[in-house]
């Protein structure tokens, strides 16, 4: 091997780095390690002089290795590779020694401290004298795109991307379009019409030339990677042999919703038993049809509201499910105008009025006399036909929180505020488009706060309750969000993909297939024809499960490979 | 004496002669090497005493084939001379190459060996407290054995060694192939392992290989062994997938799984761990007390992952007290 030049840059980050370690001893230090030709310490090498510092030595000395010893990779590796980029130099050959949240961060002042930033520096040096140039890859991006479900998510996420002239592929497995929403009457918390804002939808989606709807229709397989999928598609309905269809598409994102809770699970509440206790999503029925009764036709006087069922419990489903308690108070609403006599009560656990207006909506329901007890969220009230001589059909005991009594309350009909909970097929459809599902069952965003709609697999987004619970805007936010995340990709044409990835060697491939399995991106091949495993690229995130698994040592990590991490053992050990 | 013939000896250390019989296996060959080549020491075979190789000069031999592990001062007394007196030294079969059988030994210390052997044993006279010494004094002279070594090594651990040939014991037409490489000249760079593929045994292995998803390991005498595909997807626990190629699948092609001897592949720094991750890998479970059920059902892993390659491994020899 020629001998390396390597710069060291030990930045001081301010006196994030320097209050602890001596940045300038680690620079002399690390001048005379094997290769490096240039070493320097700075007070701030992300900043615009810092990054030209780098730049010029590149240039001027001629440097073929760059270290940076300063704050995570995660932080700013992508700088200093760019400022590589831009003298030239392969971004790759790039390497961070993390002297800031692994040391100066985590130790108090001293020459212990600098010592392990020397160690750290010495292995981030031994490790960019093995590192090679990688070149990234670029792939066609397919502008076509494919939605799971046509609820209000799927809807807006495929009129966005249609509306921008792109093809959509809407798939729902019903016969009609709508989803949940299209179950509701009106919404919280400004009581407009969801039927009105769902047949707009429909009637868009079915009328707009890009999109191609496909009732009764599901995914059956997906293939390839982002920018490449190939869907399977098959339509359920007719029989025997399901015609099938495949369509190339470049994104895929799953809007497939929620189901809601099924009430007979808890038994306390007489749910099946008792005729009029129904569940929040009867009550739209029979909204929805204009007449709020009870079976034998009469008019509720008592009408009683139970939030929770099925959320917020240790016995059922832990979380929230965010949308009840509004619709709750839709329902107060709802049956004080639809029945102006009737006593309206709101059995709840804690009120989450978090959303835009619904405070206000609140504050206004209480305004049209709705009596509000609060039970504990450990408590149950329990259900019990009245006696002959009682003004009600049945009795709700609640151990009232706030005034500390056990209050019975009268009620003719008792509606139960079911949870949201995944569908029963969420696995399914998570390993079918290979994304993972978090204890609950819900989907899982790439990241909670920063990456909300896209997934661990490039170019599969989710948006709406199949993520979690949410109410309609929400969902329709993160339909768009995914929209835009797609247009994006769409309008670049090319996808430029990390040049970490796994590659087999196939020479020294079995075909044994023990790595077949592993992949959590599903990312291996097997070649029948050749008898080798072989890893898709630009499916692999590098996350290294195939390389340690291949007991040929024929998969190799590219910016990972063993001479590198032994190299940077070694660095640190000397 | 020297003239055209090549000069060569066959040594076994720690060994059980089976690598012996290898070279016999090669059947008539044998005698063409007699012909080729003047046979100057092999214990097992013909004539010739340490104090012949003593009294070569440096470098007179063309080629030593040691067998077996170094397991005490004899061994390593006898490899040295042989390097001396050699000009190509071949770690000759599993345990000159990895340690091999006898390797295993350095999962126990000299005293846990020594007291099975000689102190604590249904076959040993009950008070007995002989143990051997290197040194002893019998009627005013002394008595001298090897010294007993802490733990076993294999050959490269003591001498530098020119190549590797692999096996429990190597195959008969791969020693044809390397003593007629020797002969013609054809050998690769020192260093190198011959006699090998430079893939691992699935390669070679007649059996068909699907996607592996094992709920369950056995031994092969618990279950009826499909005689057509992979036997690590039936569950038996097969090294071929960790283990080089060469020895022509003779185990997994007679329904015996691979124990591993042809040693790790090329670039396999140690093969019992990539053994390891390979077998945990198929593993068909993502709940922790199925997987504990299913680990249950490798006895010995370290037995096995390592049973040729417990001293040229990262973990070499267990230091428990």
């Amino acid at each position: 091997m020629t001998e390396r030049r390597i710069g060291v840059y030990v930045c001081n980050c301010g006196t994030n780095i320097a209050n602890v370690v001596d940045c300038d001893a680690v620079a002399e230090a690390a001048q005379s390690l094997p290769g490096v030709a240039v070493s320097r310490s700075y007070k701030y090498m992300c900043s615009n002089p810092g990054q030209e510092m780098i730049v010029q030595d590149i240039r001027e000395e001629g440097l073929d290795r760059v270290v940076v010893a300063a704050c995570s990779p995660r932080m700013h590796e992508p700088t200093f590779r760019r400022a590589a980029e831009m003298a030239g130099l392969n971004p790759y050959l790039v390497q961070m020694a993390n002297i800031r949240e692994q040391c100066s961060w985590v130790h108090d002042p001293g020459e212990t401290a600098t010592d392990k930033a020397k160690d750290l520096v010495r292995a981030a040096v031994y490790r960019a004298a093995c590192h090679e140039p990688l070149e990234r890859m670029a792939v066609e991006m397919c502008p076509d795109t494919l939605v799971i479900g046509g609820g209000i998510a799927g809807m807006s996420a495929a009129l966005e991307l249609a509306d921008a002239g792109n093809r959509v592929y809407l798939v729902e497995r019903t016969a009609s379009l709508g989803g949940n929403v299209a179950r509701v009457d009106l919404t919280a918390p400004y009581l407009d019409s969801a039927r009105d804002m769902i047949v707009d939808r429909v009637t868009r989606v079915v009328e707009h030339p890009n999109v191609d709807v496909l009732l009764e229709s599901e995914l059956e397989r997906l293939d390839g990677f982002v920018g490449n999928f190939k869907a399977t598609l098959v339509r359920r309905s007719s029989g025997e042999a399901p015609p099938r269809q495949v369509v190339d598409v470049g994104s895929v994102v799953v809007c497939t919703g929620y189901k809601e809770f099924d009430a007979a699970r808890v038994t306390h509440f007489g749910y099946g038993k008792l005729p009029d206790v129904i569940t929040s999503f009867e009550f739209e029925q029979m909204l929805k049809q204009g007449r709020i009764e009870l079976k034998d036709g009469r008019l509720p006087q008592y009408v009683a509201i139970v939030h929770c069922v099925g959320s917020r419990s240790e016995e059922f489903h832990g979380y929230c499910s965010r949308v009840c308690c509004m619709t709750a108070l839709k329902y107060a609403h709802e049956v004080k105008s639809a029945l102006p006599k009737a006593y309206v009560s709101d059995v709840y656990v804690d009120m989450h009025a978090f959303g835009k207006g619904c405070e206000d909506f609140y504050r206004r329901s209480a305004e049209v006399k709705t009596l509000f007890l609060m039970y504990g969220k450990g408590e149950r009230p329990v259900v019990r036909r009245a006696d002959p001589g009682d003004d009600c059909e049945m009795l709700l005991t609640v151990d009232e929180q706030l005034s500390g009594e056990l209050i019975e309350l009268p009620a003719d009909l008792i509606i139960l505020m079911v949870g949201m909970e995944p569908r029963d097929d969420a696995g399914q459809v998570a390993h079918l488009v290979n994304i993972s599902q978090d204890k609950d069952g819900w989907f899982i965003e790439s990241h909670p706060k920063l990456d909300p709609v896209a997934t661990t697999t490039d170019g599969v987004y989710i948006a709406g309750a199949c993520q979690s619970p949410k109410d309609i805007p929400d969902s329709v936010a993160q339909a768009r969000a995914a929209a835009a995340r797609i247009l994006g990709k769409i309008s670049r044409g090319k996808l430029e993909i990390d040049a970490m990835y796994a590659e087999v060697d196939e020479d020294l491939c079995s075909g044994c297939r023990v790595c077949n399995e592993i992949c959590p991106y599903s990312a291996i091949e097997f070649d029948e024809e050749k008898r080798r495993s072989h890893v898709i690229s630009a499916l692999c995130k590098a996350c290294g499960a195939c390389v340690a698994t291949c007991p040929s040592a024929a998969i190799k990590a590219r910016h990972f490979t063993d001479a590198q991490i032994f190299a940077e053992i070694t660095g640190v050990l000397a | 004496m020297a003239g055209e013939k090549l000069q060569i000896a066959l040594y076994w250390g720690a060994a059980c002669g089976g690598c012996d019989v290898a070279v016999l296996d090669t059947n008539e060959f044998i005698l063409d090497v007699h012909a080729a080549a003047d046979i100057r020491l092999w214990p097992i075979a013909v004539d010739g005493k340490y104090a012949d190789v003593e009294a070569m000069e440096d470098g007179e031999l063309d080629l030593a084939l040691y067998n077996g592990a170094v397991r005490n001062s004899e061994n390593e007394h006898i490899a040295k001379l042989l390097r001396r007196k050699s000009k190509v030294l071949v770690a000759f079969g599993s345990c000159a190459h990895l340690g091999g059988i006898p390797g295993l030994a350095n999962l126990a210390s000299r005293d846990e060996i020594m007291n099975v052997a000689y102190l604590h044993n249904p076959s040993i006279e009950k008070g007995n407290t002989t143990l051997p010494r290197p040194e002893s004094g019998v009627n005013g002279s002394t008595l001298t054995i090897p010294e007993f070594y802490k733990r076993v090594y294999e050959l490269d651990d003591v001498v530098p060694v020119d190549y590797y040939v692999p096996g429990c014991p190597p195959a008969a037409d791969r020693i044809k192939e390397v003593l007629q490489a020797v002969v013609s000249g054809g050998l690769p760079v020192p260093g190198s392992v011959v006699g090998a593929n430079e893939t691992a045994l699935c390669d070679e292995c007649p059996r068909t290989k699907n996607e592996k998803k094992v709920k369950a390991f056995h031994r092969p005498w618990q279950v009826m062994i499909d005689p057509e595909t992979c036997l690590l997807e039936q569950g038996v626990l097969c090294a071929g997938v960790a283990t080089r190629g060469g020895c022509g699948a003779r185990c997994p092609s007679s329904g015996i799984p691979c124990r591993g001897c042809y040693g790790p592949l090329p670039g396999v720094v140690d093969q019992g761990a990539k053994l390891l991750s390979a077998v945990v890998s198929v593993i068909d479970s993502n709940d922790a007390e199925e997987i504990d059920r299913i680990l249950d059902g490798l006895p010995d892993f370290t037995g096995f992952a390592y049973r040729f390659s417990a001293p040229s491994s990262l973990l070499q020899r267990s230091v428990r007290q």
